[in-house]
């Protein structure tokens, strides 16, 4: 059983994900009982995640990422400057093009293209979905790795809602869990993106699955549609409802999280 | 990611999803729009061409980021970085790493603004900015940084740790000053 201090050091491997196996599950028996070492943890995960934001600062300019493009086929460079065809991003549809090659004029593909950068930006980036799944995967986990997972500790959504009024600037409505397979254990404010969200989090056999409610403000990068990322050991639903968004997110089957998805927005 | 030994067409299928990442760490090495992107494309012109070298079961990522770094550090831009490269580098590697986490520095980079943690970031030497945009940004392993810095794992781990260490500092001590330890040393 190791101390304290031996912790310490692994503090940084454990959040950066690269604590051997048998130490990850010591470490999280440890911060189960060691509130010091789980607020290092979360102070950290929380500074990484920061610094994950502030470290995506630059984004290319179309001209390059078709040269790029040009570049990493094979073509000819010269060639590739002189027709800068593609002006949404390659790898969204790459495969569209190809499909579409040779059965259409050139004009049609550019009338394609025109509706595509329309539509580019909500098809677009996969990867920001990525960093939003990431990012709501971070406050799950900090939640669940903190002394107080939550902060009104309540199976009955009839007190759990109260406690949120005056604590978020919007209101929202818990489904009735009785006969589902799903238990609430409680609820604290959580902060995405500056802004204020409902954070409950829900028991589903031994699977714990948290839920973000927060308005719908435009200015939140959010994945549109609902995602399911293969990447992670995470699955996240996500949807617009009656001006707020939900997101869905936990470690259980994609048909589960899917589930209490169904259950939520059928309450509203 | 690991890939089999191919044509140029995946090269294009694994190259091209990097592209984003790539040009974002590029910018931040070399701080100049025109810089990044004359590094970005010589970075893929190189990589195309040696391709066939790609160990087929090795990371492609790290791959491409070490062809990245390495174009940059023979650069002009890069040779001046690396000539006055920080001489605190053993200094730090034979400090104690270890780091009380609850201390108010740790919440001050928790809590710090995207544009203070921005202009700290720009702030660190150059060494410990890209490790840390490698760890945290790209979420690399930390044998992947290794293999993208050319250094043992143990030095990456130090780095990492002096890395953030030097942004908690910066970031706490914003309103008495920089620290003198976390200087830009390249300018």
């Amino acid at each position: 059983m190791m101390n304290c201090t031996e912790w310490r050091d692994r503090i940084e491997a454990y959040v950066d994900a690269e604590l051997p196996p048998s130490e990850m599950a010591a470490f999280r028996a440890h911060i189960e009982q060691c509130t010091a070492c789980a607020a290092s943890a979360l102070a950290l995960m929380q500074s990484k995640q920061a610094i994950r934001r502030a470290g995506n600062r630059y984004t290319a300019s179309a001209e390059l990422r078709a040269r790029i493009s040009s570049l990493a086929k094979g073509q000819d460079l010269a060639e590739a400057k002189a027709e800068p065809a593609y002006v949404v991003p390659e790898r969204h549809w790459a495969g569209i093009e190809r499909l579409f090659s040779g059965m259409w004029p050139r004009w049609a593909m550019a009338a394609v293209a025109l509706l595509l950068i329309a539509g580019g930006l909500f098809l677009g980036n996969r990867r920001q979905e990525s960093k939003t799944l990431a990012e709501f995967a971070d406050l799950h986990v900090a939640a669940l790795a903190s002394a107080n997972p939550v902060e009104v500790i309540s199976t009955d959504r009839h007190t759990v809602k109260p406690w949120f009024q005056g604590r978020i600037p919007f209101t929202f409505d818990l489904p009735e869990l009785q006969g589902s397979p799903f238990a609430l254990l409680g609820g604290r404010v959580a902060y995405f993106q500056q802004e204020p969200a409902a954070h409950l989090i829900f028991r589903y056999q031994r699977h714990l699955i948290s839920v973000f409610i927060f308005r719908d403000a435009s200015q939140i990068a959010l994945p549109t549609s609902s995602i399911a990322e293969q990447t992670s050991s995470f699955r996240l639903r996500a949807w617009t409802q009656g001006g707020l968004r939900y997101v869905v997110i936990g470690d259980a089957s994609a048909g589960t999280i899917q589930q209490l998805a169904d259950l939520l927005r059928s309450t509203q | 990611m690991t890939a089999e030994k191919g044509t140029g067409g995946d090269f294009e299928q694994l190259a091209m999803p990097l592209f984003d990442s790539l040009y974002n760490f590029a910018r931040w090495l070399t701080r100049d729009q025109s810089e990044a992107e004359d590094l970005v494309q010589e970075t893929f012109a190189k990589a195309l061409r040696g391709f066939s070298s790609f160990t087929p079961g090795t990371d492609f990522r790290a791959w491409m980021f070490r062809i990245l770094r390495n174009t940059f550090l023979t650069s002009r831009t890069g040779l001046r970085a690396k000539l006055t490269q920080s001489l605190e580098e053993d200094e730090a590697e034979g400090e104690a790493v270890a780091v009380t986490w609850e201390t108010p520095e740790s919440f001050a980079l928790a809590s710090a603004t995207r544009d203070a943690l921005q202009a700290a970031l720009d702030q660190l030497p150059a060494e410990y900015r890209e490790v840390v945009l490698l760890c945290d940004v790209e979420e690399m392993k930390y044998k992947d940084i290794a293999e993208v810095l050319s250094i043992p794992i143990g030095t990456v781990m130090s780095r990492i740790a002096r890395a953030r260490k030097l942004l908690r500092q910066s970031l706490a001590g914003e309103r008495t000053g920089m620290p003198a330890s976390a200087r830009r040393l390249d300018e």
